[in-house]
């Protein structure tokens, strides 16, 4: 054999060799019928336990459509039926009786029944099996059949926020049978639950083929399938909704939200998401524990002019800790932009403008370490450039540290002695929906100030008063008494200003005309469950 | 030949003896609780450290050390958290995407870099040779991802030719192949031009020239056997780059190879997934420059009698 041929013979040869079967396959969709959704997060596992749905929030959006919860979260996040009928909280908030619906299967055609729900819930109640979302499922306490239709779930202390559970994504149902045949390590693999659409392939980081469940208790579904398609890249998934290769896309980057908007086949769909972004303020130094300097900061900022010029009107102002389509939400104030009534606060703590216009206190300072991660929160690194010269204009000096975003948890939650910051960006996604759970993280003083925070506190705020309004809006047996301890608490924190607020950023996604019912909610998924393709 | 084979295939667990454990001590010391991006934004202390304890991070460095490498040997790459155990069949699964990708790449480099190159230097300093050499600088100078994004732009989105991402057959293939490609051509062409050109002036082209051969026939017959040791060792060189070039172009295109795998690995934080695909570039590297090692003695007889 000649060299040459031998070259070009055994190039060839790997090559078609080397061709990915999954290729072929996806060549072969595009029938009418089939949703195609370029997500910007690849899904990894399915199973709400054992690290729950990842990547996020990918795996969630994908368990949507797998699977069914016993409560669901309709638009506005209020919680509806989904595989309950109804429900019914005890007066003592310590436990729930659920009626559940006759005749539901799983995909593999076992039943979906009492049995199967217990059996759900003591498996998601096992810390062993169970390692994340834990403070949603450390308050239960048991499951019992009362007949095939009704379920109760016990708790061990009065519990409120227990449908936000149920509703919540690692409330999906699974298929006791199906976790049998695979095994707890090989479910997330190779997922059965009773929602509806089924999987029909799985290739984990790349690509998730869905087809409809005929005898979804719901009737059939909009779709004949969903595919799931990891496009890591904005301009590529852009591209790819412009071509056609794909109907829905999430993630689409604010600047170039533009290029969409004039396209008439393309629909831009947002929603404001559950994360408000702000500065926690470390309250341990002495500077900021002082409420009028916080006060003087929270007004040197122009968040309003942030939220239309950085984020193009995709953002908005917070008007209270919360965001607004959290459960519970109560707006206090808007955010006000006053720079001389900053100073003037200033002015009042004791600060003197010093020679270099940076004020100070017995001779030390105003000057702040700002900790910023990269690429971790929608334009952090400008977002805190902004901050930082909004300061200086009322003589705070503020010095930047850029952290990558990796690392960055590690650099917030510390030891008192190890804080090296003053100002610590953070947002926190309460994906239950609940106002409560959202402000027991980040407020609820911590058992111990000097290690490591509960949860995410770490500013180390500490105001009794808000405990107990915290606790109230728990475990109060009357909804309407904890919805206004809620708003009380939310009041409280308002005016203590233990976070300079910034900005509460939207939810943006872009969908072809073709295909209607696409949603997205507030906790970042975009929504297919009632999608449809003409 | 076999003898040569076996003293290269000997060196390799060597080295990546040397990689794992330069592997393993980088991702200890590099910033960042494994335990705290596995439990999540929503974890409570407590979740972090018994998470800790489930992914043995509590254990000695020493100890997690002698786990990490008699696992490698019986080829459990340890506990993956995207895949929920040995990562090794998943990368394994995106194996064939990346060599497609990078075959393509090589084959397209020899079909156009070499005719080009020779090209280039027949019509040395006159219009084609002006031509090609401008081309070669443009395509030096282009990133590869901007290349990338307007091949998609203009091929895909304008055109609609090609698909604009993913690997949905033969047609996908070409964009991210003219990405990856695009700077090997110019360098071997710029290459081959340089080689022909010297050849040209050697004395066994004017004797080949003077008992009356053509001038395309002496090209063909005799300068270019010569010119293809010196472009066979650039491609051998280049080959490990095209791995390296292919992380970037795979996440652009969306291309199901280990790049793509690599990037989402290291944005959740998967230390182990990122430690084993590494493992898989290093060993391939190895076994590429072997091949590239054979393939020089087959295309230069000299060497095989050394």
């Amino acid at each position: 054999m000649k060299r040459r041929q031998f070259l070009t013979g055994a190039a060839g040869a790997a090559l078609l060799s080397a061709m990915p079967m999954s290729g072929i396959r996806a060549w072969a969709q595009g029938a009418s019928g089939v949703i195609t959704y370029g997500q910007s997060t690849a899904v990894l596992t399915l199973d709400p336990a054992h690290g729950a749905f990842t990547g996020y929030p990918g795996g969630y959006e994908a368990a949507l459509l797998i699977f069914d919860r016993l409560l669901d979260f309709d638009a506005d996040m209020t919680i509806v039926p989904q595989l309950a009928e109804s429900f019914t909280m005890s007066e003592d908030l310590q436990s729930c009786e659920l009626k559940l619906r006759s005749g539901v299967t799983f995909h593999d055609g076992t039943p979906c029944d009492a049995a199967a729900v217990k059996f759900n819930i003591e498996r998601m109640m096992n810390k062993d099996i169970n390692t994340t979302n834990r403070p949603l499922w450390n308050p239960i306490s048991g499951a019992d059949v009362v007949d095939a239709t009704t379920v109760v779930i016990r708790t061990s202390a009065p519990f409120a926020q227990l449908p936000n559970t149920l509703a919540h994504g690692s409330g999906a149902i699974v298929s006791p049978a199906a976790i049998e045949k695979y095994g707890e390590d090989g479910f997330a693999q190779n997922p059965v639950g009773a929602g509806p659409y089924m999987v029909e392939s799985f290739d984990p980081g790349q690509e998730l083929t869905l087809k409809a469940f005929d005898d979804y208790w719901g009737g059939k579904p909009g779709a004949s399938g969903v595919v799931f398609k990891f496009i890591a890249e904005p301009a590529t998934r852009i591209n790819a909704l412009t071509t056609g290769a794909v109907d829905v896309i999430d993630s689409v980057p604010v600047q170039l939200v533009a290029q969409l908007e004039g396209n008439s086949e393309i629909e831009v769909v947002r929603r404001p998401g559950l994360r408000p972004i702000g500065l926690a303020m470390n309250l341990t130094r002495p500077a900021l524990s002082d409420v009028k300097v916080r006060m003087a900061l929270n007004l040197a900022v122009p968040v309003a002019t942030i939220a239309e010029k950085v984020f193009f009107g995709f953002a908005k102002a917070p008007d209270s800790p919360l965001a607004f389509d959290a459960i519970g939400h109560k707006s206090i104030n808007e955010t006000v932009y006053d720079p001389e009534q900053a100073k003037a606060l200033l002015k009042e703590a004791g600060y003197v403008e010093g020679s270099d216009g940076i004020v100070e206190k017995d001779g030390a300072k105003l000057s702040l370490s700002l900790y910023a991660p990269e690429g971790l929160f929608p334009g952090d690194v400008a977002v805190a450039e902004i901050v930082t010269a909004s300061l200086k204009q009322v003589g705070v000096d503020v010095q930047i540290t850029k952290i990558e975003k990796g690392g960055y948890w590690d650099h917030l939650r510390q030891d008192q002695a190890n804080l090296a910051w003053e100002l610590g960006m953070f947002g926190f996604n309460p994906s239950n929906a609940s106002g409560t759970y959202h402000l027991a993280s980040l407020f609820k003083s911590n058992a111990d100030d000097s290690t490591k925070p509960d949860v995410w506190n770490i500013g180390r705020y500490r105001n009794a008063e808000v405990d107990a309004l915290l606790k109230t809006a728990d475990t109060a047996p009357d909804e309407a008494a904890r919805m206004d301890a809620l708003g009380k608490a939310q009041e409280l924190i308002w005016a203590d200003a233990p976070y300079l607020w910034l900005q509460i950023n939207e939810n943006v996604s872009a969908v072809r005309k073709a295909v209607t019912g696409v949603s997205v909610m507030p906790i970042v998924f975009t929504n297919l469950r009632a999608a449809a393709k003409s | 030949m076999i003898g040569f084979l076996a003293r290269r295939f000997a060196t390799i667990p060597l080295v990546v003896l040397g990689v794992v454990t330069i592997l393993f001590i980088i991702f200890k010391s590099v910033p960042g609780d494994e335990a705290a991006f596995v439990a999540g934004a929503t974890a409570t202390q407590a979740e972090i450290e018994a998470v800790r304890v489930q992914l043995g991070l509590d254990r000695p460095l020493i100890d997690q050390y002698a786990r990490h490498m008699s696992g490698l040997v019986v080829g459990d790459f340890g506990y993956s958290t995207t895949f929920r155990g040995n990562p090794l069949p998943h990368i394994v699964n995106r194996l064939p995407a990346t060599l497609a990708l990078a075959l393509a790449a090589i084959c397209l480099t020899i079909i156009a870099g070499i005719p080009a190159g020779v090209v280039a230097a027949a019509y040395r300093n006159r219009i084609p040779d002006y031509l090609i050499s401008l081309t070669v600088v443009g395509l030096l100078a282009i990133p590869n991802f901007w290349l990338g994004m307007l091949l998609i732009a203009w091929l895909s989105v304008d055109l609609g030719l090609l698909p604009s991402f993913g690997a949905s057959g033969p047609a996908s293939l070409v964009i991210p192949t003219l990405a990856l490609a695009a700077r090997l051509i110019a360098l071997v062409a710029r290459m081959t031009r340089g080689v022909v050109i010297e050849e040209l002036r050697k004395d066994y082209v004017r004797t080949a020239r003077a008992k009356g051969l053509s001038k395309g026939l002496v090209l063909r017959r005799h300068v270019l056997r010569n010119v293809m040791i010196p472009t066979v060792t650039v491609i051998g060189l280049q080959a490990g780059y095209l791995l390296g070039g292919s992380v970037v172009i795979e996440r652009l295109c969306a291309w199901p190879g280990i790049g793509d795998l690599l990037l989402t690995a290291v944005s959740v934080r998967d230390y182990t997934l990122v430690q084993g695909i590494v493992l898989i570039f290093v060993v391939s590297f190895l076994i590429i420059n072997i091949a590239v090692e054979v393939l020089y003695r087959f295309v230069n007889p000299r060497l095989r009698y050394a």
